[in-house]
């Protein structure tokens, strides 16, 4: 699962309503190389909730967005790297609310729910 | 219209009488840059988007032939290489000549004797240096794996071993190219091997003879005219006749008023080209790529495949269009493993040839009626619908699909949100689609075939309108419905 994943990600058990964003608990990270695409990163960001980025990544990103990040070649490969390279294979994503654990195995996360949670 | 189908592969009779040799050597090269006439097998409803593809890529116009799921183009020997960059692209072949018109003769036995004829007229010397070179191109390029090897075992270790490939859903394939044939490298060894034995001092080329005929007016079938013209082919140039293990295969198509004659270029079809761990419903990498291609993917969209089986779409997207991100996502324990296998197999693939192996892809477990992804958070959303046929079942699809696009319409951005849904239940479609006209609304359709069933491929736009809101969304979620009453 890739960070760019996780920021999408939410809790959706029945009856919570703070389900966003998910906590990573991972065992087993892996770092792959991938393309860097400037632009990719920078039409990106204003896509993400930036605040859920900043808690999941081990990084120290800024906690607020600075102004030109578009043009900030390092700044744009640090959160490339942070986004499409990092991947967490093995450990589980917790719902902030209920507390429910939903396992990643090989790189994908089981957000299925048993039938009580629907 | 209905029209009389058949196909069949010739490897000629036996000659009459020995008649003397052309001299089109096929060990002559000519340095010189020839143009051609390229023909292209693309799925049936893409061939525009096929179009648009040579255009890009090859920069050259393309013709739509009458016979459907064809595009010709011509082509510059230096530049042939291109060819093989084509993703749209089922089957390639060089064009040795075309007849828009062809008069056939009124007996059965004039019409064959006229096509045996033919062969020794026909212009085949470029079209031979064509095919010719593409045999080196192919020989450096190194043999690609088609999909129809598919005994490769997973690259990335833990669940799910290694995967029998049941390879169940097949195109009506027009030339029936044998099944795990390896490849031309191979055929070139055993063919140089026969001429030693045979003692001749050149290479002795086999080949073989296919023929697609379709339309009401013709005396003959197709297995004939392959047998008869392959015949003729035989004697022109002295080669051996070999259905299964042939260098060359000269294809014969007839279409009505339209015949054309070619020397197949792609050996294996390769519409298969990234998928090695199979699932029942594998949809072919060409219609992956005509999908995408319909809903233009911009730089850092984010495109889900909510049903993703194998995931072929998304993979195709991964790779042709990688300037998106994809989420493939499905609720099947073996179909996320399937698509994890593929993503495996292809970044290996990359990493073997020195480049960088990431892809822009995830997967995620789940169900697609009630998607874990935040609401308005996606760009586009591509998949191949749950046909009822194969999977699922029609009455499962009444109820499947209103749930489906309306959660999909949750999650996909208003205003700019798109949707390239392929489906073959297309009553069940249209009807749920009606219902949701304050979400979706239908900009364009392309009529295609899988397997053999007619489909549609949708294009949907996602209205500006936030959802939960729209009149169908307060009705549906009070689980009312409007009763009209006639007074």
């Amino acid at each position: 699962m890739k960070l760019l994943t996780h920021n999408m990600l939410t809790s959706h058990v029945k009856g919570v309503t703070k389900g966003y964003p998910l906590l990573i608990k991972a065992t087993e990270v892996k770092v792959n190389e991938v393309e860097f695409n400037p632009q990719f990163v920078s039409r990106m960001i204003p896509k993400l909730e930036w605040s859920a980025l900043v808690q999941a990544a081990e990084e120290d990103l800024p906690g607020e967005l600075v102004a030109d990040y578009e043009t900030n070649e390092e700044f744009l490969k640090k959160v490339h790297r942070i986004l499409l390279e990092v991947e967490v294979l093995e450990g589980c994503l917790q719902c902030p609310e209920s507390g429910r654990e939903f396992p990643i195995s090989r790189g994908i996360p089981n957000m299925l729910l048993n039938e009580d949670e629907a | 219209m209905s029209s009389q189908e058949d196909e069949s592969a010739g490897g000629g009779s036996e000659p009459a009488e020995p008649s003397s040799s052309p001299s089109t050597e096929i060990g002559t090269t000519s340095g010189d840059i020839i143009t051609v006439t390229i023909g292209a097998t693309v799925p049936t409803g893409f061939e525009h988007t096929a179009a648009e593809e040579i255009k890009e890529k090859i920069g050259v116009d393309a013709r739509i032939s009458k016979d459907r799921g064809r595009v010709f183009f011509p082509i510059t020997t230096d530049k042939l290489f291109q060819v093989h960059l084509l993703r749209s692209v089922d089957n390639l072949f060089v064009v040795v000549e075309e007849y828009h018109h062809y008069q056939f003769k009124e007996s059965k036995e004039e019409t064959l004797m006229e096509l045996q004829q033919l062969a020794s007229t026909l212009p085949w010397t470029n079209a031979l240096e064509v095919w010719k070179q593409n045999g080196t191109l192919k020989k450096k390029k190194g043999h690609r794996r088609g999909g129809n090897t598919a005994k490769s075992k997973p690259n990335c270790e833990g669940v799910g071993g290694s995967m029998a490939s049941t390879e169940q859903q097949e195109l009506p394939q027009e030339n029936s190219a044998p099944e795990g044939w390896a490849g031309d490298t191979q055929a070139m060894e055993t063919s140089t091997q026969d001429s030693d034995e045979t003692g001749h001092g050149s290479k002795l080329i086999k080949f073989r003879v296919t023929c697609n005929r379709a339309g009401d007016k013709h005396s003959f079938s197709s297995n004939e005219a392959a047998r008869d013209f392959g015949g003729a082919v035989q004697e022109f140039f002295q080669w051996k006749a070999d259905m299964t293990k042939f260098d060359i295969e000269v294809l014969l198509n007839i279409h009505n008023e339209e015949v054309v004659i070619g020397i197949a270029l792609t050996e294996e079809s390769l519409h298969r080209r990234n998928i090695s761990h199979f699932g029942p419903t594998t949809l072919r990498s060409t219609l992956c790529y005509g999908m995408l291609r319909l809903c233009k993917p911009q730089a850092s969209d984010i495109i889900l495949d909510p049903m993703c089986g194998t995931g072929a779409i998304p993979l195709e997207g991964a790779i042709e269009f990688n300037h998106s991100f994809y989420v493939a996502g499905d609720n099947n324990d073996m179909a996320v493993n399937r698509t994890v296998n593929n993503i495996c197999h292809i970044q290996k693939r990359r990493a073997d040839k020195g480049s960088m192996s990431g892809l822009p892809i995830d997967t995620v477990q789940w169900d697609l009626c009630s998607l874990p992804i935040r609401t308005s958070s996606v760009d586009i959303i591509i998949t191949d619908m749950p046909f009822g046929k194969r999977m699922g079942s029609r009455k499962k699809n009444w109820d499947l699909y209103p749930s489906c696009l309306r959660e999909m319409a949750r999650v996909c951005r208003p205003g700019s949100g798109k949707a390239v849904l392929l489906t073959q239940d297309k009553k069940c479609f249209s009807k749920a689609i009606s219902r949701m006209g304050g979400l979706w609304r239908k900009q364009h359709t392309v009529w295609v075939n899988v397997g053999g069933l007619h489909a549609g491929v949708y294009l949907l736009k996602r209205t500006g309108a936030v959802f939960g809101q729209t009149p169908e969304d307060v009705y549906e979620s009070r689980g009312l419905t409007l009763v009209f009453s006639l007074v």
